[in-house]
């Protein structure tokens, strides 16, 4: 290359070592191989030496190559797994697994579960007892209106128990309130 | 004596109800057991029995959104919902039939199919007489997998104590060839599981009531055949004087539902 200057004026040669590229390394050969061919008329020893100059370039040619691709593959890794974390901290502040049999709850998503199975159940079971009683009363007030039972009477039925009786069971109970008020 | 609120004429049922397939049908018969016929007739003339309302238990189960909520609601609301909302753990309604004349109750178990409610869901299985394994017509799968719910219910119940039905859902969404494909294979399980197979649309009612008729008369009729079975036995015991003398009828009824085993 015309343009270039000589000697220690080569940019490649200020270079830091582990930002060298191969393209540095065919001007450091370029330049060296031009005050070689100064010297070359001197005698055998010279182009002995120019065989091992040329040899040693080939070799940092090899090894920036070398460096370069693993250098880009490590980078690519890196990418990789910085992907991963975003995904997996995503996760995690959604509420995900974030290990075996663990959960990430977001204490400021106005949806995070809250309660536990226990309190689930419990729930249900007062919503089943509830129900079973408001079946019980429209039942009732069915009978004031169609005049067939004169006084408020206790008990048409055996409303169903958390987790129910059996026909056998709630018949065995009649005598008592209701199974409601029993539990 | 006790009041019981009348029964709306929608539930009176008359007549024996035929099943949906003989091919997969607890029952062949026509009408009612004989004994059954003549206990039932008896205790109506008494009024004997009005101040014990019987009442079973059936269990619906399946996979989530398979319309075991829907077929309920049918039935017992007269409503049917498109939108999918999940059962959460578990719900129930009760329906009241007049059968051969008398009073009869179904608490009707509406179960949830996701898999996270199952802890709760099934901790209502026990003491049902009736387990109804729901499937949805139109994703097959969802039948292969009745035989697990039912393994499930079952565990939870005594062996052969329980009418056993195999329903598939939404039939409105299959052609007429489809249809009959799906029956087939599902009559072939519902055999397997030793169910009766039912077809039905909740979104057009069809064999919805027909359906419910059929468990409450099957149900119905065995309660009342076990009471006279399990009066007879300790009437003998009775005679033979091992157990305390009763004066009140309603304390007879109850010695003669302890187990005769006993
Ligand atoms: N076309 C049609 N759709 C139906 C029928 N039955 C239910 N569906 C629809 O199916 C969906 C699920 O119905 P559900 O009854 O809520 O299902 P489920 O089995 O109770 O579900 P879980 O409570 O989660 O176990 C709803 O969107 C219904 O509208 C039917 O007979 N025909
Ligand atoms: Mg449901």
């Amino acid at each position: 290359v015309e343009g270039r200057e000589e000697g220690s004026g080569v940019p490649a040669f200020e270079k830091d070592p582990l930002e060298l590229t191969v393209e540095d390394v065919y001007d450091i050969s370029y330049v060296i191989g031009k005050d070689l061919l100064k010297v070359s008329r001197v005698g055998a020893e010279v182009s002995d030496l120019q065989f091992k100059i040329v040899r040693v370039l080939e070799m940092f040619e090899i090894m920036v190559n070398r460096y370069n691709l693993s250098l880009e593959e490590l980078r690519m890794e890196r990418d990789n797994w910085k992907e991963e974390l975003g995904r997996v901290v995503a996760e995690g502040s959604n509420g995900n697994i974030i290990g075996p049999d663990k959960l990430v709850i977001d204490l400021k998503d106005p949806n995070r579960p809250r309660f536990t199975m226990q309190e689930l159940k419990e729930v249900l079971q007062e919503r089943n007892q509830l129900k079973a009683q408001l079946l019980l009363a429209q039942e009732e007030l069915q009978l004031y209106k169609s005049g067939v039972m004169p006084q408020p009477q206790q008990n048409m039925e055996n409303p169903p128990s958390d987790p129910p009786l059996t026909t056998e069971e709630s018949i065995e109970h009649k005598d008592e309130k209701t199974t409601i008020q029993k539990l | 004596m006790h009041f019981i609120p009348p029964v709306s004429k929608n539930r009176i049922i008359s007549k024996f109800p035929k099943c949906y397939n003989p091919q997969a049908c607890l029952q062949m018969k026509e009408d009612w057991n004989e004994k059954a016929k003549s206990a039932c007739l008896d205790r109506a003339a008494r009024q004997h029995g009005m101040d014990r309302l019987k009442m079973s238990k059936a269990v619906v189960v399946g996979d989530l959104n398979v319309g075991k909520t829907c077929l309920i609601n049918r039935f017992c609301k007269d409503a049917f919902d498109r939108d999918y909302k999940a059962t959460i753990g578990v719900d129930f309604e009760i329906e009241r039939f007049e059968l051969s004349g008398l009073p009869y109750s179904l608490q009707i178990w509406d179960t949830a199919g996701q898999e996270k409610f199952k802890c709760i869901a099934s901790a209502y299985y026990r003491g049902a007489q009736v387990i109804i394994t729901v499937f949805d017509m139109a994703d097959i799968k969802t039948l292969e997998h009745t035989r697990q719910w039912l393994v499930e219910a079952l565990r939870e119940n005594e062996p052969n104590a329980c009418f056993i039905f195999l329903v598939g859902t939404k039939r409105d969404l299959l052609s007429a060839e489809e249809c009959q494909r799906t029956e087939r294979d599902a009559v072939k399980i519902a055999s397997e599981m030793n169910a009766e197979f039912w077809s039905v649309s909740s979104k057009t009612g069809q064999n919805v009531q027909e359906f419910f008729f059929r468990v409450a008369a099957l149900s119905f009729e065995d309660a009342i055949l076990q009471e006279i079975e399990l009066s007879s036995s300790s009437a003998v015991r009775i005679g033979d004087g091992e157990i305390l003398k009763v004066d009140a009828g309603d304390q007879q009824d109850r010695a003669a539902r302890k187990p005769s085993c006993c």
